[in-house]
């Protein structure tokens, strides 16, 4: 349990590092890194130093059903949106630790970019892996978008709804769902799981 | 089955409103012409989405406005009132002697002009009445050209899959008095705005768009009907698609270049988001009977209608739904869809569905 805590905070951690090298705003002008920086910059802000966790909780897509299932994590406890929202979908990219639930994205699909603005919509910039491997089915599709729609909203109070893109591109759609503008969340796939929080 | 027929009008966007005061709108109303004219003369730009179902008109803003009059009821044959219904929606109650409505609109001061034809005490009418349409259902098969859709352990292809059905359910509904269309009658490539473009255009009374699922949960079986969700379609996302577009930066230089997305495109969602909202209610019981009738037949198990932001059921003005009739990701499904009892039988059930609910007055 401790372990687990523990691998969960470096994940968080290293989430964190990097999050805290991003922005809030989309830069205008300036080409994004083509993949995560592979190591954990080494200036984190001073205000960062003093760090407790908060409990926040993923959404997976379910084992048994159609649906969504809820697991707890433990995060690096910051306070902007942006840091949060990364270390969550960190989170969510290592997968589920529990047999009711199966991994949110396809294999190999990494975050590149994640941004808050400050009318509540937060842009998740993955890598094509997000599309490439997906299995062309609308049900698998639904729980990959709300699994990251769901987990952003319910865990970070500043992010209401969520824009999906693709190797720094907008997508109209990733197959079936309409991703031309960002989502809100659809908590009805959790079922009577709902967010602790 | 209400004959549903909408008009889209794009009045004008200019981002979004976020007055808390409505929008007044003045209606004036003429019926010293042959037909019967209403002006609506807004106090602000809006945009506003015009439709029609037996006994009113129904004009919806995007913002909240009030009318001024509130209401208003009319001695003629063609119109008799008009009010209020909610704060966004003004409707117009038509009377025994309405044919039909043509709008048009104008600029500086925003003006939207229904011109309402019909008949007045035996007098012709001023507009030859459409001729009876002809009841059209639009069935679009999923997927289709170098987009195979999901396919099957065994190699079965969603495109095949979606045609092949759509084709049996075409011929059934036929054989039932209905004129069909299909979107795609061959294997090809089919934008999914066109999809809906070709229900519109035929003014379809019900769009069905079929589909096969597919999922990493190999047990994942059976059928389920979804219509689209009103979460995603809220009037606070609607009015953020104003905004979005207007605000919105790409995180890359080159991205702006290759966005799929037109610089307009906020004014495309607001209209056609506003298209499906008038149906949902229809397109939510076309999905209940057909669910129940797909749950009956499979026996599989018993699934409810669900609800997503289905990417090409946004762009349609009838009641619309999407039909995944079964995971052809399961080995044991996708067996039972290579049997063509087995498909005259999804088949069927949905076409006794579609005949239930067309049937309602």
């Amino acid at each position: 349990m401790t372990r687990a805590i523990g691998a969960a905070l470096a994940v968080a951690l290293a989430a964190f590092s990097q999050a805290c090298g991003g922005r809030t705003t989309p830069p205008a002008a300036e080409p994004v890194p083509a993949s995560p920086p592979a190591t954990v910059a080494a200036d984190a802000p001073a205000d960062a130093a003093p760090m407790s966790s908060a409990s926040v909780t993923l959404y997976f897509p379910s084992a048994s059903d159609d649906g969504l299932v809820v697991e707890s994590r433990e995060i690096v406890d910051t306070k902007r949106p942006a840091d949060r929202g990364a270390q969550i979908i960190a989170a969510l990219l290592t997968g589920p630790t529990n047999a009711a639930g199966l991994p949110a994205v396809p294999p190999g699909t990494t975050l590149r970019h994640l941004w808050v603005r400050e009318d509540g919509t937060a842009y998740a910039d993955f890598s094509e892996e997000l599309t490439a491997g997906l299995t062309g089915g609308s049900a698998d599709e639904i729980r990959t978008v709300y699994a990251i729609v769901d987990s952003l909203t319910a865990n970070v109070p500043a992010i209401q709804r969520v824009g999906i893109l693709i190797a720094g591109r907008e997508n109209e759609t990733l197959g079936h769902l309409d991703l031309r503008r960002p989502l809100p969340p659809d908590l009805s796939l959790a079922g009577h799981a709902k967010p602790t929080e | 089955m209400k004959a549903m027929r909408s008009l889209l009008l794009a009045l004008f966007v200019g981002g979004a409103v976020f007055a808390a005061e409505p929008i007044p709108v003045k209606v004036s109303t003429d019926t010293s012409g042959a037909s019967t004219r209403v002006m609506l003369t807004f106090g602000k730009k809006v945009a506003c989405a015009v439709a029609e179902d037996p006994g009113h008109i129904k004009i919806t803003c995007d913002a909240a406005v009030a009318s001024d009059p509130p209401s208003g009821t009319l001695d003629d044959a063609i119109l008799k009132s008009f009010g209020m219904e909610g704060d966004r929606a003004l409707v117009l109650a038509t009377g025994r002697g309405y044919t039909r409505v043509d709008t048009f609109e104008l600029k500086n001061p925003t003006r939207l002009v229904l011109d309402l034809s019909g008949t007045r005490a035996g007098k012709a009418a001023t507009a030859p009445a459409a001729a009876p349409a002809a009841r059209v259902i639009v069935l679009d098969p999923g997927h289709g050209g170098v987009e195979p859709g999901a396919i099957g352990p065994s190699g079965v292809q969603e495109k095949d899959l979606t045609l092949d059905l759509a084709r049996r359910l075409k011929a059934l509904l036929e054989k039932q008095g209905t004129t069909v269309v299909l979107t795609r009658d061959d294997d090809r490539v089919l934008p999914l705005d066109d999809r809906t473009a070709i229900a519109n255009r035929n003014r379809a009374i019900l769009f069905i768009s079929i589909h096969l699922n597919a999922s990493k949960r190999k047990t994942a079986v059976g059928a389920e009907t979804y219509f689209l969700s009103t979460s995603a379609t809220d009037a606070e996302a609607r009015t953020l698609a104003g905004l979005e577009n207007k605000a919105y930066e790409p995180p890359e230089a080159g991205a702006a270049a290759t966005s799929a997305n037109p610089p307009d495109h906020g004014l495309e969602l607001i209209l056609w988001d506003l298209a499906q909202n008038s149906f949902l209610a229809e397109s939510s019981r076309l999905a209940e009977a057909i669910q129940t009738e797909l749950n009956a037949m499979t026996g599989v198990r018993d699934r409810g209608v669900r609800q997503a932001p289905f990417r090409v059921l946004m762009g349609a003005t009838m009641p619309a739904i999407l039909v995944e009739a079964g995971f052809i990701s399961n080995p044991e499904e996708e067996k039972r869809f290579k049997d063509d009892a087995y498909k005259d039988k999804i088949v069927e059930a949905i076409a006794r569905a579609v005949s239930a609910v067309a049937a309602k007055p």
